[in-house]
Order: structure tokens, then sequence, then C-alpha cells
């Protein structure tokens, strides 16, 4: 069985809700889930655990499975983590993993495991190859979107500091007849300190990056009385606010978070909004239904098919819902943006949800984001780790060749995120820094 | 019949070590070269080693390989350069005495058991089928073989370049060989253009010696080879220094219009390493001084190599440059310096085992391949040399990986991703310098040299005894324990100012920074200098070594994973255009190396692993 890498991701989509599973495979799954869970029961047996990280700080209660090779999913030995479905624990789970020894997943990583340990019958291996490829190319989307903006550029920069380091390091190594300014090194360490520190700060960036993006909001606005709160009592399956005939009846934010297909999503029901509010009250209640607009990912504008009436408060996303289409006559049809439904029925829901999901890029190519932000999570730090230990040899009387070694590491571990660089590229740097040559 | 296992034409760097290998692997050689007395000569400066190089001939040294002996029977001026830093980055280099060298390899040749040596020219080569067949002298001689070695180094098409004129030469004093280049070039092999340079050679009794600094030789005097004696070598000479000044960086300026680099004359690219001193000073025009060493070409010899101003400038020009320099006033040019241009093949057209990939049993090694240096073509010389034996007796090829020796990371490099300039040796090109130092590298390749049988007995007896020798001292290092407030835990704190609390080994107390060797009580075996090396440099580095050790083991399964020769990548789901462009024109050997081709994705290498897979599975 493969003797490389253990390899570790969420097996289910991520979200706050209902229990998530985080698969491991690789030789290590074992001892590493051993020192996080105590001794596992029996293979293929679950057993009631709580996941622990090193300091004995505990992570989460859950359950843990261990199935022995070869009878598992991949071929190898694999753990399974049943923890709550919360993304924090996700990660905590993951990083507590990744300090043991394993190493996260690519897309598509698992089964190919399971494909070369041959665990997949070969009338799939099209389909498996189509997977990957498909998922390699969402991966570089999602970098992209991940990656966008301020975030990459702070990359490049750090990766362009450190280029300027391993130059003056190497050059000093490989041509230490070229009078190459010695005390060039000192500036360096400073340097270099500060790029560490530059890690730091994006790291705890990048963390409240993930748990920012990590839920879904949808607001529910709409005039009064088009049948806002009834839509959420529709979802949620339970009277959660109150309906009636009444224009103006919800005043408070209603929120309730609903699992649709694996993945929570959080619905605020809002006042209904009209150009002459009746008093104060009603005033301030939109005033917060137009905070809610903006922090939420999407909007569902609910309209009384039956009289549309204007809306004029800036929406970002959004899908219109002409809600009691029962008392419509004749025939009518969705459009891609568009959709009738009955709170009454319950008609027209489910083509609805579809469209949310579809519209809020819930799909698979989600986990790949979700997979390829924690690997950058994790790339940038183990960048800082490598860098530490560069500095650390810089200050014990200057071990050159084990800076070079740090910062090589560094360098490979951050241009993961954007932009390797080979070695004669590095060379081509220190040439045309300094004059070298006979 | 006029017929041999292994034909190797040209006797330079890269010729002489293919022969030698071929005829200690006990195959029936052929060494044709264009003048005997030629053999082993060094184009350019008489120095073997520096960095990154010393270790590659090293390496050679280890599989029985003659650079490295036939330099300490000439050595006259040893340094180990980055002798502050650790063994990693340590390298050896020695000033040689050009007829000396010479000499020493004409000696070890001549008592090559299976090798005969051939004055000539060879103006053709027989093709048939793709497969190599005979070689044509001038003088029309067809002498037959199966595996044939070119290594004429910057001869092929050869343009000499003193400011605008130009002669058509191999080197100084040598003919170009043209007859055979336009051969070559009809060949479906692709072909680029390269340029080097060489300084003027000034008199040694026209220079002021009183105005240089002396720069002597380090002592102790290290060796190169790991057989050598410090008997066998000669007197040792001191190297001097002088610098360029703005008159010198004047002259120049002044000249620019005459030189064939910028006056467009020349086509080659030249490295971006060794620039003439016209590149010098116009890239880094703050630079308001450059170091020129004064290095001594032998112990008999007149000539002396001015290191760093290589230039193509015309002699009228040398000469008012050479008068601007302290010391060099009254210096008379011997030789002007030159640049010269010559033909390389695109080393992507050759295997890993420096075979053409597309003319069965003819091999390629040394400067043809693009590279430049001495060691870098003997490194080659000796891995083509040991794959035409191998296929002369029907047996498979010899690689070398990019974490045994640097000789794997070059030919990897070439075959890999080719080059545009003429490509040296640096340490900052191996990914696992630590693990490739001078210290080891007999520990690293001499077993596998023994198994080849180009390993002489004296080598493989001096391996064996190092080898027990160091791991009989970390047994002790490891088992013998140090108290506190004992006189030799006093002597250590003194010496280095580690202190030492309680009950130690050696081996623990050695990982610490300061601490060397020779800071720890003796045990009772020797050791030689290199053995001490070793044992600190595996110690010290333990923890990084065991990070890159973790990366090999990564990449072996894919290095231990072939391509099949004729994978038709069209038929690979999922690969891009490009990635299947790039991968039908290399044509990689197996996955790891598909891996490092510049443009082919992790993505790209996972499509290709389930393909391969599922074709093997088809078919077994
Ligand atoms: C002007 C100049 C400057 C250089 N400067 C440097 C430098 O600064 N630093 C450095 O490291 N290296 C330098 N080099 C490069 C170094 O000399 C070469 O890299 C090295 O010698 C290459 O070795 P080789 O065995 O490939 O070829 P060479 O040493 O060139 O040997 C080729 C041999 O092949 C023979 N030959 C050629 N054609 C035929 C034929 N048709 N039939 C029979 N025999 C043939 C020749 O006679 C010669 O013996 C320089 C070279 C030159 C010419
Ligand atoms: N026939 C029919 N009646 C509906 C439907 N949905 C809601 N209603 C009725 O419409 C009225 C208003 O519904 P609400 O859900 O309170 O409306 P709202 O948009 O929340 O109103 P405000 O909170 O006042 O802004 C109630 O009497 C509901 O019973 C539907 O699909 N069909
Ligand atoms: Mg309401």
């Amino acid at each position: 069985m493969s003797k490389n890498r253990t390899i570790i991701a969420p097996a289910t989509v991520p979200g706050r809700g209902g229990v998530s599973i985080i698969r491991m495979s690789g030789k290590l799954s074992k001892s590493i889930a051993e020192s996080m869970c105590g001794e596992l029961a029996d293979a293929w047996r679950f057993k009631r655990c709580s996941i622990k990280s090193r300091g004995g700080s505990k992570i989460d209660d859950g359950m843990v499975v261990f199935f022995k090779s070869p009878n598992s999913y991949t071929g190898d030995d694999v753990v399974e983590f049943h923890c709550h479905g919360n993304p924090t624990i996700v990660n905590l789970v993951i990083e507590e993993a990744v300090d043991l020894g394993a190493v996260v997943a690519e897309p598509g990583e698992f089964t190919k495991t399971a494909f070369l340990n041959e665990k997949i019958d070969l009338v799939q291996a099209e389909s498996v190859a189509d997977l990957i490829n498909a998922q390699s190319k969402t991966a570089v989307v999602a970098a992209n979107s991940s990656l966008s903006g301020e975030f990459s550029e702070q990359i490049s920069f750090l990766l362009d500091g450190i280029v300027k380091a391993r130059v003056v390091v190497e050059a000093n190594i490989d041509f230490p007849e070229e009078e190459i300014d010695v005390s060039v090194l000192e500036s360096v360490k400073e340097e270099l300190q500060d790029f560490h520190a530059e890690i730091n700060e994006l790291l705890s960036r990048v963390k409240e990056g993930v748990k920012l993006r990590d839920g879904y909001s949808v607001a529910i606005v709409g005039p009064p009385n088009a049948g806002k709160s009834s839509l959420l009592n529709l979802l949620a399956k339970e009277e959660l606010a109150i309906t009636s005939k009444v224009p103006g009846t919800t005043r408070d934010l209603v929120k309730t978070s609903v699992n649709i297909g694996g993945v929570l999503i959080e619905f605020v029901d809002t006042a209904g909004v009209r150009h002459d509010p009746e008093g104060p009250i009603e005033e301030q209640g939109i005033q917060r239904s137009k905070e809610v607009i903006k922090k939420s990912n999407l909007c569902l504008l609910v309209q009384d098919a039956t009289t549309v009436q204007g809306f004029d408060v800036g929406l970002g996303d959004f899908l219109t819902v002409l809600n009691k289409s029962d008392l419509l006559e004749g025939r009518f049809s969705n459009t891609d943006n568009t959709f009738y439904l009955s709170c009454s029925t319950g008609q027209g829901v489910e083509e609805l949800l579809k469209a949310l999901i579809a519209r809020l890029g819930i799909d698979e190519g989600e986990e790949t984001v979700f997979l390829s932000r924690q690997r950058h999570e994790i790339s940038l730090r183990s960048g800082g780790l490598f860098l530490e230990e560069a500095i650390m040899s810089l200050s014990e009387g200057q071990v050159l060749e084990l800076v070079a070694e740090s910062l090589r590491s560094a360098h490979s571990a951050l241009g993961d995120i954007i932009r390797p660089m080979s070695a004669d590229d590095l060379l081509g740097e220190i040439f045309s820094e300094f004059c070298i040559g006979k | 019949m006029n017929k041999y296992d292994v034909i190797v034409i040209g006797g330079g760097h890269a010729g002489v070590e293919a022969a030698d290998a071929c005829s200690r692997f006990g195959v029936k050689t052929l060494l044709i070269t264009h003048d005997k007395s030629k053999t082993g000569e060094m184009s350019c400066n008489p120095a073997i080693g520096g960095i990154g190089k010393s270790h590659l001939a090293k390496e050679v040294d280890a599989l029985g390989g003659l650079m490295a002996r036939a330099a300490d029977k000439a050595g006259i001026h040893y340094r180990v350069l980055n002798s502050t830093k650790g063994q990693a980055v340590r390298a050896t280099r020695v000033q040689t005495d050009r007829d000396l060298y010479k000499a020493a390899i004409q000696d070890f040749l001549s008592s090559s058991p299976n090798l005969t040596i051939k004055e000539g020219s060879v103006v053709d080569l027989d093709i048939k089928n793709s497969t190599i067949k005979s070689v044509i002298t001038e003088k029309g001689e067809k002498i037959f073989s199966n595996s044939v070695i070119l290594t004429t180094g910057t001869f092929l098409g050869g343009v000499m370049h003193t400011g605008l004129e130009q002669s058509s030469g191999g080197r100084i004093g040598d003919p170009s060989s043209d007859k055979l280049a336009q051969k070559l070039r009809g060949l479906s092999l692709k072909v680029g253009r390269l340029k080097t340079g060489t300084p003027p050679r000034l008199n040694k009794h026209s220079i002021d010696w009183s105005l240089l600094s002396p720069q002597p030789g380090d002592t102790p005097t290290p060796l190169l080879s790991y057989t050598s004696q410090a008997s066998e070598r000669p007197e040792q000479l001191n190297c001097y220094m002088t610098r360029t000044n703005q008159k010198t960086h004047q002259v120049i300026l002044n000249h620019l219009d005459e030189s064939p680099m910028y006056s467009g004359l020349i086509e080659g690219v030249g490295p971006r390493y060794c620039p003439s001193i016209e590149d010098k000073v116009m890239r880094f025009s703050e630079r308001d001084s450059h170091q020129i060493f004064a290095e001594p070409e032998g112990l008999n010899s007149d000539l002396i190599y001015p290191n760093g101003i290589s230039t193509s400038l015309p002699l009228k020009a040398q000469k008012e440059l050479i008068k601007s320099i302290k010391g060099f006033e009254n210096a008379k040019i011997v030789r002007p310096g030159y640049a010269i241009e010559y033909d390389f093949f695109d080393p992507t057209g050759l295997k890993h085992s420096l075979e053409t990939k597309t003319i069965s049993g003819l091999f390629f090694a040394g400067q043809i391949n693009g590279t430049t240096g001495y060691e870098e073509a003997a490194a080659q010389g000796i891995v083509a040399g040991i794959n035409a034996s191998l296929r002369a007796t029907n047996q498979e090829a010899f690689e070398l990986q990019r974490d045994e020796a640097y000789i794997g990371v070059l030919i990897d490099d070439l075959v890999s991703l080719g080059t545009k300039e003429p490509y040296r040796m640096f340490t900052s090109r191996a990914e696992y310098r630590l693990i490739l130092r001078e210290d080891n590298a007999d520990m690293r390749l001499t077993e596998k040299g023994r198994k080849l049988g180009i390993v002489s007995d004296l080598l493989w007896q001096k391996y064996q005894d190092k080898r027990d020798a160091t791991n009989k001292e970390i047994l002790r290092l490891k088992k013998d324990k140090l108290k506190p407030n004992t006189p030799e835990a006093k002597k250590i704190k003194k010496q280095t100012g580690e202190g030492i609390s309680s009950n130690i080994s050696l081996f623990e107390i050695l990982k610490r920074p300061k601490v060397l060797h020779s800071h720890l009580p003796k045990g009772e075996i020797t050791l030689a200098p290199n053995a001490v090396d070793e044992i600190e440099a595996s110690i010290k580095y333990e923890g990084y070594i065991k990070r890159q050790k973790i990366d090999i083991e990564r990449l072996q399964r894919n290095e231990n994973t072939p391509i099949p020769k004729h994978i038709n990548y069209e038929k690979v789901v999922g690969l891009s255009n490009e990635v299947k462009q790039k991968l039908s024109e290399a044509r990689p050997e197996s996955l790891a190396r598909a891996s490092r081709l510049p443009g082919v994705t992790p993505a790209a290498i996972s499509l290709l692993m389930i393909y391969l897979k599922k074709e093997r599975k088809a078919v077994g």
C-alpha cells in the first residue's frame, strides 16, 4: 500500500450543521488519531471520545473509527473523526493532525489513492481522471478567488523579500571570492524578522477570513404582507415568526438556520419595507432590514404575486419570489431570477432552493475552495516556521548553509501559494545583483 | 577487423574519463583525438575545483575517475573555499601546472588496460536505421563500433574572435571540426550556438610582483582525490592579487565599439556568471574596481593567467587595458584573450544515460552538451563511458539521481530543462546540498562504482577503511558519556563555552553548533580529515537531512515509475494541449522526471499516473 504521505481532509461539505466527518488516510493515521483521541476501538468500530490537542485542551466530543488497511475507502489505514459540524472545530482537528505529521489532501487525492491501491475498478478509471481534472480546474479558480487582491499581493511581497534574502545568502555560498559585502547579512536578519511578523499577521487574517466565509446568510425582504414570515416558517418547518393579514406584522429580525443539502444557511426574516411606515418602531425595523441586506450573501425579494409593488431598497445579489401563486389563475412559469411560490401549499419551494444553492455557489467546487484556503493557511504556517528557523541559524553564528536551507524551504512553502521558482531563476537573480565571474 | 566495443571521439576532459571508464569496465576501447600530445589539455585556466565543481571532481574520483588524481599530481596551489562555513559548502580549488596535469592524464591512459589511442580527426559518422555503425576519419579509414561517444568540446564549428577579427578554430592553436559539425547539423538533433572567452596571458617576468599582494595556499595543504598521497604533490606556489581601476574602465568604454560582443558580431549566448571585463564594466557601472588573481600556469611556465579580465577586445585595446593595472604597467601580452563561438546540441535530446534519443548507440558528453568547465565535462564523460560499456555488454543503463550526486543534478538539469547559456555547476542548483558533500562523495558512490567494476582495489580498500572507522567512531560517540565537572567537560566549556550539566553522550554534545569533533576526548581510532568532516556533518545537519530524506522518499516512488517509450500523450484523458506538447517533445523516462519539466503541473502528473496504471493493468 502507499507508503507515502498521510493525508487529511473533511469528507463532508463544510458548513455549520449536523455532523462533520474528517477523513485521514495513510500510515500515520492510527498513531495520529491515538494521540488525539486515546486508544482506538477495534477496527471498524466506533468509539466515543474527546478529541484533544497536544496541549491537552479539548477540541470537541465526538466519535472516531479506524478502518484497517486494506479494507478501507482508500485501501490504506483510514481514520474518520465524526465531530460537530462547526468549521472552526473541523479546522482545529485538521490542524492538530497536521502538526502530528499529516498533510492536507490535494483535490481528489483520496480517490486517487483508492484508485492506485486498486480499490476502484478499472471501468471507473476514466471518470476518476475526469474528476481530478475538473477539480484541478476549480482549484485554480478557487485559488484565485480565495486569493484575490490584497492577500496575494502580500504573499507576492513576502516572496520578493525572501528571494532577495536568498540571493544574498546563496551568493555568499556560491561566490565567496566575489567581494560580497558580508554586512548585508545583518540586514537580511532584520528583514526576515519583519517578514516573520508579517506572516503571523497574515495568518490571523486568513483565519478570520475562513470564519467569515464559512456560513451563508440569506435575507428575506420585500413589501409588507407579501408572505416573508410565512416563507421563513415554511423553510424552518416550524411557526417561528408571527404571520397575519395586517401589514407591518414583523418588526424584529427573526433568524433561523436551515440545513439545505448539507449546507447550513441562515435565513433572516425582516420587516416589510414601505414608503410611509406607521410610527418609529416600524421605521426602526426597516432600518434593521437594510443592515441585514448589506451583510447577507443573497436576498430573497418576496412579492405578493397578485399585487407586485415597487421596491427601492438597494439589494446586492437577489432572487425574486412571487408568493401566493395559489391565488393566480392561468399559467405561469419561472425564469432564471423569478420563482413562483405558494407558502400555503408549499408548491415551488424545491425549485427555489435549488436556484438558491446554485446562486450561492455551493457545489462541488466549494470543497476545493475550502481545502485550498486551508492549504494556503498551512503553507503560510510552515513558511513562517522555516523563517523562524532561518532567523535562529543566522543568530547562532551564521551557519549559512542551514540558513539557506531554511530559506529554500520557506520559499517553496510560500511559492506553492502563488508562484514557484526554479534554482536557475534564482541564479539569474544572483547574477543580476552581484558582479560575478572570472 | 577494425572494430571496437566503444569508440570515444575527442581527448578532452570528457573524452579521457569516458575512455578510461570503458577500459576499466573491461570493454575494448578506442580513443580518437586530433593530437595525442594534447590529450587532457586544459583550454583555459589550469585550475580544477571550486564551489560545486570540486564536488563533481570528487564524485568522478569516487567512481574511480582520473581528474582528481591528475590534479593532485599537478597541484601547485590549494585552497579550501568557504572554509569558515559548514562541510556541505566547503570546496577545494587546485591551481595546477598545465603540463604536469596533461602528463599525468596521459600517463594514466597509457597504463589503462583495454585502451587504444589513435591520432586522427573524425569527419563522418555512419548511421543506419537510426543506429550508429562506424566512424570515418579524415584519411577515409572506417572504424566500426555499436557505441560511440562524441566529446568534441568547443571544436564543432568553432570560431574565435579577437576584436573584430575572426578565425576558425577549436581553441587557440587547434583546428575546428567543421566537416563533422556539418554532418551533425544534418542529423535530427537540435543545434545551438554558445560562446565563452578567455583573458590574455602575460609574461611572468614582465610583472612587477612587489605591487601585487600574495595569496598563499592553505596549510595544511588538502588533496583533491580520495587516494592521492601528499608526497605526489609538486612544490607549492603563491597566487597574487591586483585590481582594475577607473583608468582600466575608461579604456574599455573607449573601445567598446570594437568588441565583437557589443558590436553584434557574436550571436552565441555567453554565460551569465562568467562575464568578460567588458560586461562587468557595462553592467556594474557603479563599481570602480574589480579584483584580478594572477595565477601561474605552471612551475616552469612563463605564463601568468590574469583571472578576472576575460576579454575579446582587439589586441591594441587589450595592451592599453593591461597597462592601466597596478603591477602590470610593463606587462607583456604573450597571447591575446579571445572569445570562441561553437555548436552545441540541445541536451534535451539526450536520455539520462547521455545516449541520444534518436540515434541508438551515439552518446554525447562534455561541452558539446552545452556545459562549460573541465569538471562538468569529466562528470558527463564518466557517465557516458559507463553507459556505453553497459550498452556494449547488453546491460541496463546507469543513472545517478539528484539526491545521490551533483553528477545526477547536472545531467538531470541538462536533460530535463536544457540550457540557454553555458551550464556551470553551483551548489544552489542542488536541492539536497546538505547531503551532497565533498567529504562523503566516496560514501555515496564508491560502492556503485565497485559494482560496475571500475573502482580500483586501492580506492575500494580506502573506502572500506574509512567506512568502518567512521561507523566505529560513531558507536563510540554514542556510547561514551561525559560527566559534569570532569577535566574533559571543563576543557569543552573553556574551548566552546558549552557547559555540561548532566551525564551526556559525546554524540549529543557534538550536536551543539559550537562543539567540534576535535574538542571531544579522543578515541583509539585514527580518522582521516574527511572522515571527521563526515561525522561532524552528519550529526550537525541531522534534523535537516531527515527532512530532505522525507522529500526524497516522496519523489522516489515517482522516480521508480517508468513512462513507456512509445506512450501517446493524446490518449491521456484530461491533459491540456500545452502539457501534451511538452511531454511529447521531452519524452521523460519516469514520472518524477516528467514532474520536473517546466509547466507540468501536479494535476497533470496525477492524470498521467492514472493512465499508466490503467495501461499496465490492461497489459498485465
Ligand atoms: C577559450 C576558452 C575559454 C574557456 N574558459 C573557461 C573558463 O573560464 N572556465 C571553465 O570552467 N571552462 C572554460 N572553458 C571550457 C573548458 O575548457 C571546457 O568546458 C572543457 O575543456 C570541455 O571539455 P570537453 O572534453 O567537452 O572538450 P575539450 O576539452 O574542448 O576537448 C575536445 C577534444 O576533442 C578533440 N576533437 C574535437 N573534434 C574532433 C574530431 N573531429 N576528431 C577527433 N578529435 C576531435 C579535440 O582535439 C580535443 O582534444 C573554456 C574553453 C575555451 C576554449
Ligand atoms: N393565499 C395565500 N396566502 C398567503 C400565502 N403566504 C402568506 N399568505 C398570507 O398573507 C398574509 C401575510 O403573511 P405574512 O407572512 O405575515 O407576511 P409578511 O410579508 O411577513 O408581512 P409583514 O411582516 O407585515 O411585512 C398572511 O395572512 C398569510 O396567511 C400564500 O402563499 N397564499
Ligand atoms: Mg412578517
